[in-house]
């Protein structure tokens, strides 16, 4: 469990080769963000790229783009992060951030019912409208609270493990098991040197077409 | 503490009180600090503005919860007019009784009490007139939750606040009576008791019949008292009931008899001084200097303007003090996290010592000012005078040196003061001077008069309490929007932004709640934190001014409809700037919903909302779509050398954008545009479009979306054909035929079916100077195929030609202009 993200590459906004060496494997993967409004999405990517955390983290609108790049085992993993608004307002936009998405973290507020019942069913979008491989973790964030919690960590754990997600409590604020879960997903991930590699389109609602025709803000 | 004539602004400072650290409250933010929580109630004291109280100017925070309070201050305290002048007539003694009732009649109207009545907190001014300072303290710290200190002298405290009922005006009637009992009786209450007894004293009076005759027998005043004027004997037991129920309300106070001959005097004396003012006007007095004539929230912000800094003032009078750090470092710290600390230092303690804030510099520096500056004639013709040049001078220089320039802010303050005290009337005036900048001081009001605000009252009728379903969302929110700033994060600023926001949702049905509502409406609550109705106003005017139906619940047609005119706009003024982004898929979808759903509010600090928002409230509803395109043109060699996954994070953390520059690129290109580029469908429109206009719903967003460049009306052809031919660059695409038939004049013919579009260079054309004679133009695409004109200019855009558009219903539509603009052999 060496492997620690790391920072800058995503920061300034240059593609970078880690290490440069020539032997490891490299692939990157879209991974997108999805939950109710307010349960820490922005705060983990933000604890995840940047190892910070913001007490007052502004909410998002549409949606926001970062990268990182983590090491396993000899494998260079990029991820490109679409972080999206929670409100339910903007739902209609989601599609064409999860559309072509390799990973997804279906975030949850522990301390709030709703969030998680929300949380269920944008696993069960996924499993409808995502591409069919991707990999999904669910994220019970805000764990510093956990002694005002309302949902039950074995609750959680048991409704994942029937939908075969990956699933951790995390906490932005402290950073417990915030880098564990993007590395649980990279290794999940396939990593052949094929299809995943370089070429595939980080773009949204796939790699064709230049406008999205889907519904954007209906 | 010597207090000079001119003094009118004071500081005082406290410490509010520290949290223990690292507690978090229920929602697992940390705790607001009790100094912001102080500092956002207070806000609400700087409105009340009364003869016989003290203005608020200010709150500051300082370091380590230090609070700082500005506020105004006349004359001396009276604690110390009793010793220079002893004993008190009794006239005098009655005249301070009713000022003080006055004061306190007026709080209890805004339901303040003072609790913290004391001869020290009674100003007199030289004229005689009584005004209460500091009588906020008690209602900023909310009763004194948030500060380590009691508010109030336990000498003066009726006998329920001991007890612990706060919050009654008759508590400060009771604290009034008391002060009036010294002078009274010339003496000053149990000067050598200590606290504890003291306060058992105040208890016992619970238990006395008559308070009163009990304080002049422990006093050795018995005399004194039995000789008491009769009435006013009456009056003050009545003040002292241990009962706070029988003690009379304060207006009851003011009509209580024994006034009356005091008011008659002092009716008199006013009418015989009016009578004389003018001769003593002209004669003997020295005049006020005009400066002292303005209102004080002016003259405070002139003085920080001209380096007035209050920290300063007070470290030089002893109040802050600071010591190295290392000083207060723990010496043990125990395993379990408890650690033992030096004491606090003595620096750390309440000090109530009353700091002047010196306005002799401010005074002289202004003083060469002509009358006409401080108060400006609107209607009359200008002065050419030097001043005037001086203010033309001035506004060549950029604007955050204008800003700063106490004498220009001097000219622009009282400028804009009387334009808005003349408001509606004066809106043309308002507009024009606006154009140039707006003065900080006065930006909320100049604001909303630029939207046509005119407050109706309606705001207090709208319900903001009965919970609705976006309820949940707004209070996500609120937490989260502009945190850094210390109004909008104090507990005040929060609930002040949860009302507007849900009176916003109320008063529009038709609407719903978007995230990004929250950070549209804090700048308006920012600059009228004590205004919400003109807060609210403003907001309700400007959304369907620049938002037309974005808030709508399906609003997917309206920001469609903009983004899709956002990239013809950018292609009309920064072509291969759009050919790079729409060839990398870097879409405005993908960036630009949360700038114009929120007019930018969402991505830029709250400084630079205000500066963009001085000029777009200027111009109309395209007006953000050239900001956009000024961002954009401001990162254009960032983005030109830029793949898809680079912009996209550009943008994400959007960099440094030097706001002067987007506010004046944004600007100039508005300028240059004409009108019915703009055209949207689902823009707010005043009026009707006419015959040669594009009709309201002639473009369809398939178009926008096809077509990469903006259509033009032939309305604006022909404007721009008889007005500034020389900005005009007309290309027929007709054939040759039909050219030598009807043009019109100075057109360039190049006929659409003998041109070769492969190669994407002007040259290809074999057109002779034809990059000359299009450069610096607004190029029109004419033809009578619609499609042959939209391939022609995306031919244009692609050729990095500038302002590319395409006339919208073809040649035809010349004919049908009047008087005829057309050639025809």
């Amino acid at each position: 469990m060496a492997t620690t993200p790391r920072s800058g590459g995503a920061g300034s906004g240059t593609a970078q080769r880690p290490n440069g060496t020539s032997q490891n494997k490299s692939c990157q993967f879209k991974l997108v963000l999805l939950g109710e409004s307010a349960v820490g999405k922005s705060s983990l990517v933000l604890r995840f790229v940047k190892g910070q955390f913001h007490e007052y983290q502004e909410s998002t609108i549409g949606a926001a783009f970062l990268t990182q790049t983590i090491c396993i085992e000899d494998t260079v993993v990029k991820f490109e992060i679409w972080d999206t608004a929670g409100q339910e307002r903007y739902h209609s936009l989601a599609p064409m951030y999860y559309r072509g998405a390799q990973a997804a973290i279906v975030v949850y507020d522990i301390q709030n019912q709703d969030s998680f019942q929300r949380a269920k069913t944008w696993v069960k979008e996924l499993h409808k409208q995502a591409s069919p491989n991707i990999v999904i973790a669910l994220a019970g964030n805000k764990a510093d609270l956990s002694n005002i919690r309302v949902v039950e960590f074995d609750e959680a754990k048991q409704y994942a493990e029937e939908n075969a997600l990956l699933f951790m409590e995390t906490s932005a604020k402290t950073g417990m098991n915030v880098n564990d879960i993007f590395l649980a997903i990279a290794k999940k991930l396939p990593k052949n040197d094929g299809a995943n590699n370089q070429g595939s389109s980080i773009r949204p609602n796939g790699n064709e077409t230049n406008r999205p025709t889907n519904n954007c803000c209906k | 503490m010597a207090i000079k004539p001119e003094t009118r602004l004071c500081a005082v400072t406290f410490f509010a009180k520290l949290h223990p650290g690292d507690v978090c409250g229920s929602n697992g933010l940390p705790l607001t600090p009790n100094s912001i929580a102080i500092l956002g109630r207070a806000q609400r004291l700087k409105e009340v503005q009364d003869e016989h109280l003290c203005q608020y100017l200010d709150v500051i925070r300082g370091k380590h919860e230090r609070t700082i309070v500005v506020s105004e201050y006349v004359g001396c305290s009276l604690e110390e007019h009793v010793k220079r002048h002893p004993p008190l007539s009794l006239a005098q003694i009655l005249r301070i009784f009713y000022q003080v009732a006055c004061g306190i009649n007026v709080l209890s109207q805004h339901y303040l009490v003072a609790h913290n009545l004391e001869p020290k907190n009674i100003l007199i001014a030289p004229d005689g007139r009584l005004k209460l300072f500091n009588y906020g303290l008690y209602f900023m710290t909310k009763g004194g939750a948030y500060v380590p200190f009691p508010v109030g002298n336990i000498r003066y405290m009726a006998p329920e606040r001991l007890l612990g009922l706060n919050g009654n005006v008759k508590s400060d009637v009771w604290a009034l009576a008391m002060m009036v009992v010294e002078l009274v009786l010339d003496l000053q209450l149990w000067p050598k008791l200590k606290i504890s007894n003291v306060v058992r004293k105040i208890l016992a009076f619970a238990r006395s019949n008559n308070v009163l005759e009990k304080i002049a027998r422990e006093h050795q005043c018995f005399e004194a008292y039995q000789n008491m004027d009769a009435e006013l004997r009456q009056l003050l037991e009545k003040c002292l009931h241990a009962s706070p129920g029988q003690r009379p309300l304060p207006r009851e106070l003011l009509a209580h008899k024994c006034f009356a001959d005091i008011l008659q005097a002092d009716r008199e004396r006013e009418k015989a001084q009016e009578a004389e003012s003018k001769q003593q006007l002209e004669s003997h007095l020295p005049p006020l200097p005009l400066l002292l004539r303005c209102p004080l929230s002016q003259i405070y912000h002139l003085w920080q303007l001209a380096g007035g800094d209050v920290q300063a003032e007070l470290k030089k009078e002893g109040l802050i003090r600071s010591e190295a750090p290392i000083l207060g470092l723990p010496q043990i710290v125990r395993l379990n996290g408890a650690s033992v600390c030096p004491t606090r230092s003595q620096s750390h303690l309440m000090d109530d010592r009353v700091v002047p804030l010196k306005l002799h510099a401010l005074l002289q520096r202004l003083s060469q000012l002509p009358a006409c500056v401080y108060f400006p004639l609107l209607h009359s013709p200008r002065f050419s005078s030097q001043h005037q040049r001086f203010v033309l001078e001035l506004q060549q220089l950029p604007l955050v040196i204008r800003e700063r320039d106490i004498e220009y802010q001097f000219h622009r303050v009282r400028l804009f003061a009387r334009l808005l005290q003349a408001y509606p009337y004066t809106a043309e005036l308002l507009q024009r001077e606006a154009a140039i900048d707006i003065p900080p001081l006065l930006r909320g009001a100049v604001w909303a008069a630029l939207l046509e605000v005119v407050p109706n009252s309606g705001y207090g009728k709208i319900d903001k309490f009965t919970p609705t379903s976006t309820d949940r969302q707004i209070e996500v929110d609120i937490p989260r929007c502009h945190q850094y700033d210390e109004l909008l994060s104090s507990p005040d600023g929060h609930r002040k932004l949860r009302r507007l926001l849900k009176a916003w949702v109320t008063a529009h049905p038709q609407y719903v709640y978007w995230q990004g509502l929250d950070s549209l409406t804090a700048p308006f609550l920012y600059l009228n934190f004590n205004n919400e109705e003109l807060a609210f106003l403003s907001l309700f005017r400007f959304i369907p001014k620049y938002l037309h139906w974005f808030f709508l619940k399906d609003n997917s047609a309206i920001i469609k409809e903009y983004l899709s005119k956002f990239s013809q706009l950018t292609a009309f003024h920064e072509p291969l700037l759009s050919q790079h982004l729409s060839s990398i898929s870097f879409i405005p979808e993908l960036f630009a919903i949360p700038w114009f759903l929120t007019m930018f509010s969402h991505v830029f600090p709250l400084h630079k909302i205000l500066h963009l928002w001085d000029k777009l409230m200027l111009g109309d509803s395209s007006y953000p779509l050239f900001i956009g395109i000024a961002i954009l043109r401001q990162l254009r060699s960032t983005l030109l050398d830029s793949g898809f996954n680079e912009c996209i994070l550009l943008f994400s953390d959007l960099p440094d954008i030097v706001m002067e520059a987007c506010v004046i690129e944004s600007q100039k290109m508005y300028e240059a545009t004409p009108k019915s580029i703009t055209h949207r469908q689902h823009a707010l429109r005043s009026q009707p479009p006419q015959s040669l206009d594009i009709g309201v719903t002639d473009v369809e967003l398939k178009h926008l979306q096809l077509e990469q460049c903006p259509r033009i009306s032939a309305k604006d052809v022909q404007h721009l054909l008889l007005h500034s031919p020389s900005d005009l660059a007309l290309i027929d695409l007709r054939s040759v035929v039909d050219y030598g038939h009807v043009h019109v004049p100075h057109s360039i013919n190049i006929p659409f079916a003998t041109v070769q579009l492969g190669e994407q260079r002007l040259e290809a054309l074999n057109v002779p100077q034809l990059e000359a004679q299009l450069r610096g133009r607004i190029v029109v695409c004419v033809s009578n195929i619609h499609q042959n004109a939209v391939e022609f200019s995306n031919f244009l855009v692609a050729c990095g030609v500038q302002r590319t558009c395409i006339l919208h219903k073809g040649f035809n539509v010349l004919h049908s202009i009047e008087p005829n603009i057309l050639i025809s052999n």
